[in-house]
């Protein structure tokens, strides 16, 4: 049910739009922000530069974009939805064509000064455009089959082009954010089912193809997946950065080392200590406490959204708040499983904690759209 | 499920009768269906989002879980397994005997590269010729860069060096534990360590292997697990042994020797206090053993029990004790001295000529080689062979020690009258000082036979009888006698009434006969001579004293003056105290007047 159909006049205008921000979000938001920050800073061993200096101007350019994006109406950004989502897939095109070529996989777009990631365009780009998806659609259409055909190739679209980079990690957290607006949506339990199931099929097929020709994932993901099985295999080869993490998260135990007297990371025994593996800096030095408290702040954001969209009657809205709050979900619980040898190395960054620039602005842009729902639902 | 009309004609028709547009009663019916299918789908979402919030706090709650338990688990270093035993690296300690640490083990690092795993091959080569200058950077690179997989780089590093190789950060420079075996004395007891090196190596640890002396003799029960890490306890004493070199070096240095060695030991116990053989070296950078050319020229030559060398008079008082131990002579019995001695071919010669006729104690205090052929013979050469052997005098000692084995004597063939006449003065048998200082012990300890040991004891050995102690005392009486008005005059000790014998005797030449000027001087001397507690041998390989007019050899100018200094200096770290001697025995004093 469409937005349109309500009464819009209780809507906040202007700069009393100001008052109806979800002001602890952006408290939590910020805190999150700001372990990141304290974090790079002991991981360069007590030196702003170079992480922690420019991922605080990221950060402060990212909250002042998500208040801008949170000002404007929430209906103009559904109608907006499938722009986003058509450009972020040109985008992603373009990138597959002509990118530049990082760490074994082509991700990124040089714009002049600016690196843009369309991958992570798209993670938001996406949840939008289901959104609107499944707020124009009558809810009695949405299981039947050619209704689920079209969000179902919406999804796999960019999976595939990002699947090509190759990032397997964003494939992933694409395909599984896009099943849980689904989900939300109130697809046919029939279609999840017979989904895992494939994927079960999949995984067998993935692992009956390796070394004959037609293997379905490249070697050095098989080697991650042997590494995870294994860890102790390859400890000083594929499978260092895992033992090495957790080294530091066993050395950290309770109370950790702490703050700047993590050995792991400042002897620089850990890989990308400052992207994906930052959160094994944070278990050492900060230890079991440390680590649990900024799990409990993500959680803690995951909860306002859910709260937010509940009290949300417009649906587009609600799905919205919905996909992002799981988006970001999936972020930091992927990272976690993967550094805690949980799931195996996939390449998830730690959201608003780890270093990078692209994801940190369009997270914040996306909690932008749930503060523009925030501001502007139905009262 | 009864679905209501959106133009209720009844409503219709009654809104149309009071004037009413009856479109606002469809709006208002599609408001409510609309609302009723809003309900059903929030509905709906929210038994969705209970799903949901189940799997997103279950996976909440295995992350925590998991963070809980790598938090809670002792951190494990990774190792890789190389396959294979690992080998086995702890080596006991060797101590003195009062527990003072000889040698003991240091944990350094080997340095290796794995070259598949570097980061900057160039830079790295680069900075680890800083830090080594000796290693050679292009072959470095060719290294880091070919197709080798792994590659030594140092087999010990320092601490130092091993901080500063780590701050080149390559994670492809790894190094490996290792023990090192170190000396902390350095040279101190060189010989009877011997040493130790690395045998197999890995690279997580290198057996460390006993080469020569006591490490290799005791290398199993050194390796042995079973004993706890106990250490090894020798004889010697630190003190003591360090005195004695300290001496040795200064009287080899004084003498112009070239070689020196020295045995102290105790007469009971048969326990060595101090061994010492110079040139020595230091265990820690051992050399490598000398490939042409003489081995006794080598530092690594023991000459107190490697060097078999004809000891001379010193072994006077073997048939003299034996003669008194027959009953053949008695102290004061005169024996013909008349020189030259002629027997078959041969002439026997003294050094001066003494006369006629020397009593038996005047015989070994002048140091008279007629007047011991002439008691020799008294004996016969059966009787005197059996003597020999026992006192150990034909057969290597057994002492702890891999070189003794190599410290064979050199016999006669054949044992003629001739043969039994040389021997009574030391010539035609080669032993070692070793070999003297056990056939000392057994002549004054009250003649039960003595087996020299390096481990300590502190047990009094009850070896075989080999004199009585009657003939024991009167041999300590005749030794002391050497020393008071003998060719040993300046081995007197104030306070530790010394006694001993003087030995001088001429190298043979590698191909038969004798040279003229190199001889090897031997003073055996046991302290205190009226209640014998340690004997000391001390010998120089071609010494000579130049102080006087002309240079002199003989061991009463050389040796001697050492073993006093010897004596001085380790009697007070033996716990003696120095004595007043009593007013000699009545029957040594009438013989000298």
């Amino acid at each position: 049910m469409s937005y349109l159909g309500y009464n819009v006049k209780t809507v906040p205008t202007g700069l009393r739009k100001i008052l109806y921000v979800n002001w602890a979000l952006v408290l939590l938001l910020t805190a999150v922000a700001s372990v990141g920050f304290l974090m790079l800073y002991s991981v360069a061993g007590g030196n702003f530069e170079p992480w922690a200096d420019a991922q605080m101007k990221r950060f402060a350019a990212g909250i002042i974009g998500m208040l801008a994006i949170g000002f404007v109406p929430i209906w103009i950004w559904r109608n907006l939805s499938i722009l986003a989502y058509l450009i972020a897939l040109a985008l992603l095109i373009a990138v597959d064509a002509f990118g530049t070529v990082g760490m074994g996989a082509q991700r990124w777009i040089e714009l002049g000064p600016l690196r843009l990631q369309p991958s992570e365009l798209m993670k938001v780009a996406q949840v939008l455009f289901l959104a609107a998806y499944y707020d124009w659609l009558d809810p009695k259409k949405v299981s039947r089959p050619l209704w689920v055909l079209f969000p179902v190739l919406i999804i796999l679209a960019p999976v595939f082009l990002v699947l090509i980079q190759p990032d397997l990690g964003t494939a992933l957290m694409l395909l599984a954010g896009g099943g849980i607006v689904m989900f939300i949506a109130g697809v046919s339990w029939w279609y999840f089912a017979t989904v895992i199931a494939m994927i079960v099929a999949v995984v067998f097929a993935v692992f009956e193809t390796r070394g004959t020709e037609m293997q379905l994932l490249r070697d050095y993901q098989y080697k991650r997946i042997d590494t995870f099985l294994d860890p102790g295999s390859d400890p000083l080869g594929a499978g260092y950065n895992i033992m090495q993490a957790q080294i530091a998260l066993g050395s950290g135990g309770w109370s950790g080392k702490g703050y700047m007297q993590g050995t792991q990371s400042r002897l620089n025994f850990l890989p990308e200590k400052h992207t994906d593996f930052i959160f094994t800096t944070l278990a050492e030095e900060f230890g079991f406490v440390g680590a649990t408290s900024l799990l409990s702040l993500y959680a803690l954001i995951v909860a306002f959204c859910i709260f937010s969209a509940q009290a949300n009657r417009d649906r587009f809205s609600a799905l919205l708040t919905y996909g992002v709050g799981s988006m970001f979900f999936l972020f930091f619980a992927f990272n976690m499983a993967m550094v805690t040898g949980l799931v195996p190395v996939v390449g998830v960054p730690l959201p608003l904690v780890s270093y990078g620039g692209t994801a940190m602005v369009i997270l914040l842009m996306a909690f932008g759209l749930v503060q523009s729902a925030h501001i502007h639902r139905p009262r | 499920m009864t679905r209501i009309p959106l133009r209720p004609l009844a409503r219709i028709l009654s809104a149309r009768n009071r004037g009413e547009n009856p479109d606002v009663i469809e709006r208002e019916n599609i408001r409510l269906r609309n609302e009723a299918v809003r309900d059903k789908a929030r509905l709906r979402a929210e038994g969705r989002l209970l799903v949901l919030g189940v799997l997103f706090v279950a996976a909440f709650g295995a992350v925590g879980a998991r963070m809980g338990l790598l938090a809670a688990t002792v951190p494990v270093e990774p190792e890789v397994s190389m396959g294979g035993n690992s080998i086995l690296a702890q080596r006991a300690d060797i101590v003195d005997r009062q527990g003072r640490v000889l040698a003991t083990n240091l944990v350094t690092h080997s340095l290796y590269a794995q070259p598949r795993l570097m980061v900057d091959p160039q830079g790295s080569a680069k900075k680890l010729v800083q830090i080594f200058p000796d290693l050679d950077e292009k072959r470095l690179v060719a290294d880091f860069t070919g197709a080798k997989k792994f590659l030594w780089l140092r087999k010990r590093i320092s601490p130092e060096q091993m901080q500063m190789v780590h701050e080149i950060g390559d994670p492809g420079l790894l190094f490996g534990p290792r023990e090192m075996r170190l000396y902390p004395n350095g040279s101190l007891a060189a010989h009877v360590l011997g040493g130790a090196s690395f045998g197999r190596e890995g690279v997580h640890s290198a057996e460390v292997i006993g080469t020569a002396g006591v490490e290799k003799t005791f290398d199993g029960w050194l390796r042995d697990p079973a004993n706890n890490g106990a250490p090894l306890q020798l004889s010697l004493d630190l003190t003591v042994q360090s005195t004695v070199e300290d001496v040795l070096a200064g009287g080899m240095k004084l003498m112009n020797a070239k070689g020196a060695a020295a045995v102290l030991m105790d007469v009971h116990t048969g326990e060595v206090v101090a061994l010492a053989s110079l040139p020595d070296f230091d265990p820690n950078t051992r050399p490598q053993p000398l490939v042409k050319g003489d081995p006794s020229d080598s530092p690594l030559f023991n000459r107190a029990i490697q060097g078999v060398y004809e000891l001379g008079s010193t072994f006077k008082i073997f048939a003299v004790g034996q003669a008194l131990e027959l009953g053949l002579v008695n102290p004061q019995t005169m024996i013909d001295t008349k020189s030259p001695m002629i027997w078959g071919r041969h002439r026997i010669r003294d050094f001066h000529n003494y006369g006629a006729q020397l009593s038996v104690t005047e015989v070994i205090a002048k140091s008279s080689n007629v007047g011991t052929a002439h008691i020799a013979l008294m004996i016969g050469a059966d009787r005197q062979q059996a003597f020999f052997k026992s006192l150990g005098l034909m057969e290597p000692v057994p002492l702890e020690i891999a070189e003794a084995a190599a410290g064979k004597p050199i016999l006669p063939k054949r044992w003629p009258d001739i043969t039994t006449i040389t021997t009574s003065y030391g010539h035609g048998i080669s032993d070692s000082p070793l070999h003297l200082a056990a056939a000392y012990a057994t002549m004054t300890n009250g003649g039960t036979r003595v087996v020299p040991t390096l481990l300590k004891t502190d047990k009094v050995q009850k070896g075989e009888r080999v004199i009585s102690e009657a003939t024991s005392v009167k041999v300590r009486d005749l030794l002391r006698q050497v020393v008071v008005r003998g060719t040993a005059s300046m081995g007197e000790v104030p306070g530790y009434s010394v006694a001993g014998k003087t030995g001088t005797a001429d190298k043979t030449k590698p191909n038969g006969g004798y040279y003229e000027d190199k001889v090897v001087t031997t003073f055996a001397s046991v302290f205190p001579s009226t209640d014998p507690k340690y004997v000391l041998i001390v010998s120089l390989d071609e010494p000579v004293e130049t102080s006087g007019t002309e240079p002199r050899r003989t061991a009463g100018w050389t040796s001697v003056p050492v073993g006093a200094e010897i004596i001085r200096r380790v009697a007070p770290l033996l716990g003696l105290r120095p004595s007043v001697e009593p007013v000699a025995t009545a029957a040594v004093t009438l013989a000298g007047n």
